[in-house]
């Protein structure tokens, strides 16, 4: 067994596992929601291409082109200035009917991936003829060669820093070697291990930035090194900013090992130091996967997500990390010795690594669990989809390591587990099976990393199409058609379409302003562009929460009167476009579980910590108040932030105590017209104007009643409420 | 002044970066730490006060065996 089972066979199929871990990597954001829909047929061609993603996108490497049937470009586009999830596309007056393909190069800024997505819109009639060509990932080779070699080094690294520390040193420190406290021999494995590993590292992410350069810019190597792409990669992207965080700790790394084999003869000493160290800033290198990984882009507290994830790739990595580094070291160390001192000698680092494999084992899990929780959002999810099924084959396979390291630890303590020992035996040559458990740890890091590279499901919520919100009003012989898209809390485009006796009516004057009676809140007039076609569109994200909002619509023509219709609207959360989610029972219970797995991994340590305390009466009663009282002024602190900005909030935008109940249109502003004429006309001023910016309605009802700074009242007492409103309403246009 | 931003470019913007530069202070710290308690000879005395052999104990922190 031991003939098949050899270094060289760990290292064959570490390099298998990881390429197969890596192969199939795609990215990990998905499209949320697009306007006009795949293969939507619209009646005329719409004014904007809107498509929101689950993720930020980088804008310098993010691009959007619009095509005819005959291929010819008509539009192009980039990710919008108010919304990095939005890729957008303003589209030309003059689309005729016919088939028009979107193709977009997206990058999504957490991970790097680029994709390729097709969509088809028709305007006027469908042509069955032109497919939409779905997403597209184009793998580089280079991409899989710079994760196999970061990936398996930085673990190595990990773990090797880890069980020296933790492990070696403890268990077989010996104070006659003043440098590193182990024998020469193993020091010196120990050297070529983290040498060796710490150059493929720092050359995987010399590879890393070149590779993200070549996808970013779609160019050859020649042309990033020679024109210097990477710098702009470098400096202007998220990968650019992890890539830099990870090189200057790679660094750091690099002079901690440079320096401990310098001044190993000077000052042995500082050796230790020096490893001891490197774990530290190991554990920094590994979260730098995590803020490019999945947990990233997780809708659901992305930070409690990266710090999960950092969680899980740290104890990986000390767990497969530490077998390897194990099975690399232990021929080399027992080299000497034989029968029962072999035997202590293995025992000495064995149990002590048996304790630290557990305890990561378990966060492991507990993290695991979390992370499922992130993304799967119903059974079908677990079931039904690629992610779901690498996910069962991920927990098989743990469950098969679980098996055989909790064979190991049995063998460590025959004394403690005499009743099990009895019924399946123990295993007594620990290096074989060692080996053979870091194989299996290599296969569980293979499904880890097939698993970080399967897309994850799109939620089933996101899947359901919300129609945007359409009305049609007439007015002076006008039809107004508008449509506020997508509809919900947040960014919204405002399309209105003007047709008088069926055509289209260009060169007028249109503004909007959004109000919602119920909160007396109302935007500033927003200018709609002439598109052309009788079409004036408008952007922004006045709509800031569900409920009813209205939207007036003044027309004016070049020498004409003003024409006013209003819009009602039911806005509705569930047409907002969610980029994150709420976080449901599920994920408190598999925060809970983390945050139990993380205590019991701890436990010793604290009992140890415990044991060293002097608690005394004094210091028990110190620390407890201390506690105490930070809590107590935290939660205090937290309450008064959220009590000033409520009040802040109050006294910006009270609610109003009386809700205007007359809608501002045409008719409203006409009789508003007459009653100012006839009850107060002195009331139309500069000094009016310049305070209605300023006034709320219900402000304004009340001066009609009782006067206002310095005018009198509008004859208050002989009008109706109604008729006060439709005063109200009309002294309203006066604003600018 | 314009200066060159090293981290930012998070869904938190400026708080993306305190926060990543935060933990990266955190664990230099802990780095430093590490490698001025090391260098000192507390565990080295324990380890020489430690006979070397002694794995028939079930005191985890006795399980020691000096590597010639």
């Amino acid at each position: 067994m031991r003939r098949f089972i050899s270094p060289r066979l760990i290292l064959i199929v570490m390099t298998v596992m990881t390429l197969m871990s890596i192969a199939p990597v795609s990215a990990h954001g998905y499209l949320i929601r697009s306007i006009p829909q795949d293969r939507a047929t619209l009646e005329r061609s719409p004014t904007r291409l809107q498509y929101w993603f689950s993720e930020a996108l980088e804008a310098q490497f993010s691009s959007l082109t619009v095509l005819d049937q005959s291929g010819k470009v008509v539009a192009s586009g980039g990710v919008s200035e108010d919304n990095n999830t939005l890729l957008t596309a303003r589209l030309p007056n003059d689309l005729g009917d016919g088939a028009y393909i979107v193709d977009m190069r997206i990058a999504f800024a957490s991970d790097g991936h680029v994709i390729a997505e097709r969509r088809v819109f028709f305007v006027g009639e469908a042509n069955p003829n032109i497919q939409s060509g779905g997403t597209t990932y184009s793998a580089n080779g280079f991409e899989i060669v710079w994760r196999t070699m970061l990936l398996t080094s930085s673990t190595l690294l990990l773990g090797t820093f880890i069980v020296y520390g933790s492990v070696l040193v403890p268990a077989w420190g010996n104070p006659a070697y003043r440098a590193g406290l182990l024998p020469p021999r193993v020091m010196t494995r120990l050297n070529w291990m983290v040498g060796a590993a710490l150059a493929v590292a720092l050359v995987g992410n010399l590879l890393a930035l070149a590779q993200q350069s070549m996808v970013f810019f779609d160019a050859p190597i020649e042309q990033v090194i020679s024109q210097q792409l990477w710098r702009v990669v470098r400096e202007g992207s998220r990968f650019g900013d992890l890539w830099t965080a990870r090189m200057i700790l790679l660094v750091i790394v690099g002079v901690c090992y440079g320096l401990s084999l310098y001044l190993r003869e000077d000052q042995p000493e500082s050796v230790r130091g020096f490893w001891t160290a490197n774990a530290w800033a190991m554990a920094l290198v590994m979260g730098s996967f995590s803020a490019g990984s999945h947990a990233a882009g997780s809708p659901i507290l992305p930070w409690v997500a990266i710090f999960n994830d950092w969680l899980h790739v740290l104890c990986v990595g000390a767990w497969a990390g530490g077998v390897s580094a194990m099975a690399l070291v232990l021929p080399s160390a027992l080299t000497p010795y034989s029968g029962e001192a072999r035997r202590l000698a293995q025992l000495a680092a064995l149990k002590r690594f048996s304790r630290i494999a557990t305890a990561c084992v378990v966060v492991v899990i507990a993290t695991g669990i979390y992370s499922s929780a992130t993304w799967i959002y119903s059974s079908s999810d677990a079931t039904d989809t690629a992610f779901g099924d690498t996910l069962l084959l991920k927990v098989v396979l743990v469950g098969g390591l679980v098996v055989m390291g909790l064979a190991h630890h049995i063998s460590l303590q025959p004394e403690r587990y005499e009743q099990w020992v009895k019924r399946v035996g123990v295993i007594r040559q620990f290096v074989p099976t060692l080996r053979l458990e870091a194989i299996l740890v290599l296969v569980v890091l293979g499904s880890v990393g097939v698993l970080g590279a399967t897309p994850v499901p799109v939620p089933y919520f996101i899947q359901e199409a919300v129609p945007s919100p359409t009305a049609t009003l007439t007015s002076a012989g006008y039809s107004i058609t508008q449509t506020v898209t997508p509809g919900g809390p947040g960014v919204n485009t405002y399309d209105t379409q003007i047709l008088r006796d069926g055509r289209p009516v260009e060169g007028l004057t249109v503004r909007l302003q959004l109000v919602q009676p119920e909160r007396d809140k109302r935007s500033l007039w927003l200018s709609a562009e002439d598109a052309g076609n009788g079409v004036y569109i408008a952007a922004g994200g006045e709509i800031d929460r569900a409920g009813s909002w209205l939207t007036l619509v003044d027309l004016q023509e070049d020498e004409g009167g003003r024409e006013r219709v209003v819009f009602e609207w039911a806005i509705t959360d569930e047409a907002r476009v969610e980029q994150t989610q709420v976080p449901r029972l599920q994920h408190f219970v598999a925060i809970g579980l983390v945050l139990a797995a993380v205590g019991w991994a701890l436990y010793p340590t604290a009992q140890g910590i415990y044991r060293r305390l002097d608690l005394s009466t004094a210091n028990v009663t110190v620390a407890i108040g201390t506690i105490i009282a930070t809590i107590g002024l935290s939660a205090a602190g937290v309450v008064v932030i959220q009590n000033t900005q409520a009040e802040y909030e109050a006294t910006l935008n009270p609610l109003p105590t009386i809700i205007n109940p007359i809608l501002p249109d045409a008719d409203s502003l006409g009789r508003g017209e007459d009653l100012l004429k006839r009850y107060c006309p002195d009331w139309v001023s500069a000094s009016l104007i310049d305070r209605l910016p300023r006034t709320r309605d219900e402000d304004l009802f009340t001066a009609t009643e009782d006067g206002w700074q310095g005018f009198a009242d509008c004859d208050g007492k002989i009008l109706t409420d109604l008729e006060r409103w439709d005063l109200v309403n009309y002294i309203r246009t006066f604003q600018k | 002044m314009q200066y060159q931003v090293i981290l930012a470019h998070g869904a938190l913007g400026i708080w993306d970066e305190v926060i990543f530069l935060s933990i990266g202070a955190i664990f230099l710290v802990m780095m430093g730490i590490s490698w001025v308690r090391s260098r000192n000879s507390v565990l080295d005395e324990e380890i020489e006060a430690d006979d070397g052999h002694s794995t028939n104990t079930t005191d985890p922190s006795d399980e020691r065996f000096r590597l010639e």
